[in-house]
């Protein structure tokens, strides 16, 4: 008798903990439909990492805004389109007030099909197209620069190296192979900049011989090759280049920042990329590296992770000026952010589509390091049109 | 520039050949179309990787990757397809496309979803340069390797008791085991070959590519299997003409498709096979028993 009576008041006790939790904090679901296995897991993982730390380090000051309790569903995608809608959609049955989707814009665009009708939010890890946003009527945001911002920032610097002559290895396999030279291509050509050729190659190919003997064969050698094409299509064609003794530069995007690129060594010197920061020491971005490396036991990869950190405060700065758990409240808060104070500098999504106007860092491979080498804010009249 | 495409295209061609002759070996046995087979490459890679970081010095590591791919071959039969020995045509595909999404899974959560950079001496991606020519190092080397792995194996097929016993079992298993034959020895055989086979192409393949990732297995296999077809399922010089003839026309419509053809290579590809099927629909070197039921 005395065993079951103490069990019944372990349970009272337990149930009236429970139910004084949930009267005190709110409680707001954050579906996390993202690619953790497939192709796309090399850039949504480390995105993961990064927002799961940033919700973390929210939720023990009090929640989203300081007041509502961040509870993360997370569902892997398999980077697989139909797989993206079917878990947005339970996310969506779950009832999740915000979306996070894979680093990429074809299956965000799949999964702000479900979001947008319910006005939910719905953030890219780090997908980069400007189409992204503009394919959703509303709700669909991006976090990471996009492709025309990166793709400018890049010919402007191109330019100001003085590089007049350029060739595009393009791929019509993704938005971001195939765009992202044609962005690059249009204000190159705009400010006296020549493409001289373009070249196209298929995503997984395994030979780039008949590409790079046709970039050696060119009547005018180019000053610098521009291309959108990443691993493990990109140490493949750069070995193959190299292999075939061009020395022309190449030029690239953030695809390019990462421990697998860089591990190239020599092969990779002269390599330049953007990455939305640079983690000068001293800088936010320096310790939020050293917190980072605290938090995970390993150094951030690339600029993915504090990507992921930094959308944890977004959300966390909607919500504080939505003042509410309500979706399209939120969803209105992001869209009017201005000069919003992240980690690698501010994120502005005010006027914008829904792609943040932010600054980017270029950075160049010497002796199998990445150097910081300019931060460049583009003139948004030179951007061109997603 | 037209010497450098032509050896481009062979040392392609060789690459796949390789493979198509590991899928054939295998099919030619057991009617199985083992589409794990780029997983035995992927497998590789990281033997060769893991071996290189443990310190290992290249050479032995490269045949330390070569045993793996020929071990890992091998215990895949022993554990997948040894349990649906008999089983249906189909189930057995079933069941390499399983064993393929596992260990990919595996691959990813295990080792690192991100591709790991290899790079090979630099040799072998050095050039030389022969009059008005520069050829590359490691295409010349990918063809070497190609041809005399087919050589050996022409000369295992023909030589040796078991190399025999492999030729008499993919025209009439059961007739090889009414002469005492052990089967499993056979089958066994047969896996080990195409491991090794697939090794030495994942060693060309890494050379290439200068990474090993995941997913690195699908494409290949994807060729190997195209390849296959085209040559005639089961039949060993059908594998390696289709192979051959695959890299060959990839690479040399590469070259010559202008650029804003070149994104229909594949589809241009894929058009000449479903043609060669019209015209020749056991491929272009059938094997003498064309399926197993």
């Amino acid at each position: 008798m005395t065993g079951r009576k103490t069990l019944l008041g372990i349970g009272t006790v337990v149930a009236m903990i429970g139910f004084n939790t949930a009267a005190q904090a709110e409680e707001i679901l954050i579906g996390v439909a993202t690619a953790q296995t497939g192709g796309l897991a090399p850039f949504d993982q480390p995105s993961l990492k990064g927002f799961e730390m940033a919700i973390e380090e929210l939720n023990a000051k009090g929640g989203l805004g300081g007041k509502y309790t961040a509870k993360l569903l997370i569902k892997d995608t398999r980077t697989d389109m139909a797989q993206t809608a079917t878990v947005a959609q339970e996310l969506v049955d779950a009832g999740v007030k915000i979306m996070i989707t894979p680093c990429d814009a074809d299956s965000t665009i799949a999964a702000s099909q479900i979001t947008a009708p319910l006005s939910i939010p719905t953030l890219t890890f780090c997908g980069t197209a400007p189409i992204l946003t503009v394919a959703v009527p509303e709700h669909a945001y991006g976090t990471y620069p996009a492709d025309n911002l990166a793709a400018t920032a890049v010919a402007d610097f191109a330019l100001s190296e003085g590089k007049k002559t350029a060739y595009l290895l393009i791929s019509p396999d993704a938005a971001y192979t195939a765009n992202l030279p044609e962005y690059f291509a249009k204000v190159f050509e705009a400010k006296g900049g020549k493409i001289v050729g373009r070249g196209s190659f298929t995503m997984g190919q395994p030979d780039f011989s008949a590409e790079v003997t046709n970039i050696r064969g060119l009547a005018e050698k180019p000053d610098m090759i521009m291309t959108g094409a990443y691993e493990p299509d990109f140490p493949a064609f750069l070995q193959q280049l190299r292999a075939a003794g061009v020395d022309t530069p190449v030029y690239g995007a953030d695809a390019l920042g990462t421990p697998t690129i860089r591990d190239l060594g020599k092969l990779v010197d002269g390599v330049v990329y953007t990455a939305s920061g640079y983690a000068e020491p001293g800088s936010k971005l320096a310790s939020f590296d050293e917190a980072f490396t605290k938090y995970a036991g390993h150094a951030p990869e690339s600029t993915y992770e504090v990507n992921g950190y930094e959308i944890g405060l977004i959300l966390d700065e909607a919500v504080r000026v939505a003042d509410s758990d309500d979706s399209a409240a939120i969803s209105a808060a992001i869209k009017g952010l201005d000069h919003f104070e992240g980690i690698t500098g501010e994120i502005t999504y005010a006027g914008t589509t829904g792609m943040p106007a932010r600054a980017l860092a270029l950075m160049r491979y010497e002796n199998g390091e990445a150097k910081h080498i300019a931060t460049l804010t583009p003139d948004a009249a030179d951007v061109p049109a997603p | 520039m037209i010497a450098q495409q032509i050896i481009n295209a062979i040392s392609l061609g060789g690459v796949y050949a390789l493979l198509a002759l590991g899928l054939a070996i295998v099919f030619s046995i057991i009617g199985l179309i083992n589409f794990a087979h780029g997983e035995l490459m992927t497998a590789t890679g990281y033997a060769l990787l893991g071996s290189l970081l443990m310190g290992v010095p290249f050479p032995l590591a490269v045949i330390v990757a070569i045993c793996c791919g020929g071990l890992a071959a091998m215990a895949m039969e022993r554990v997948a397809f040894r349990p649906m020995r008999g089983a249906s045509v189909t189930s057995l595909l079933l069941t390499s496309f399983a064993v393929s999404s596992l260990l990919k899974v595996l691959f990813q959560n295990g080792v690192s979803a991100r591709p790991q950079t290899i790079l090979m001496p630099d040799w072998m991606t050095s050039a030389v340069t022969i009059g008005d020519i520069t050829l590359r190092v490691g295409p010349a080397i990918s063809i070497a390797i190609s041809l005399l792995a087919l050589l050996g194996l022409e000369l295992f097929l023909r030589r040796t008791v078991m190399g025999t016993a492999m030729r008499a079992a993919s025209e009439d298993f059961a007739v090889v085991r009414l002469m005492g034959i052990p089967a499993n020895r056979v089958i066994a055989t047969a896996f080990f070959i195409s491991g090794i086979f697939a090794a030495l192409a994942a060693l060309l393949w890494i050379a290439n590519r200068a990474s090993v990732d995941p997913l690195m297995g699908f494409t290949p296999v994807l060729k190997a299997f195209i390849a296959a077809v085209i040559g005639g399922l089961g039949s060993l010089p059908g594998a390696v003409v289709g192979g051959f003839l695959l890299g060959v026309t990839e690479v040399l419509l590469q070259a010559v498709l202008p650029p804003e053809l070149a994104p229909y290579r594949d589809a241009i590809v894929l058009s000449a096979v479903i043609l060669v099927l019209l015209i020749r629909p056991q491929g272009l070197i059938p094997a003498r028993r064309v399926q197993r039921s």
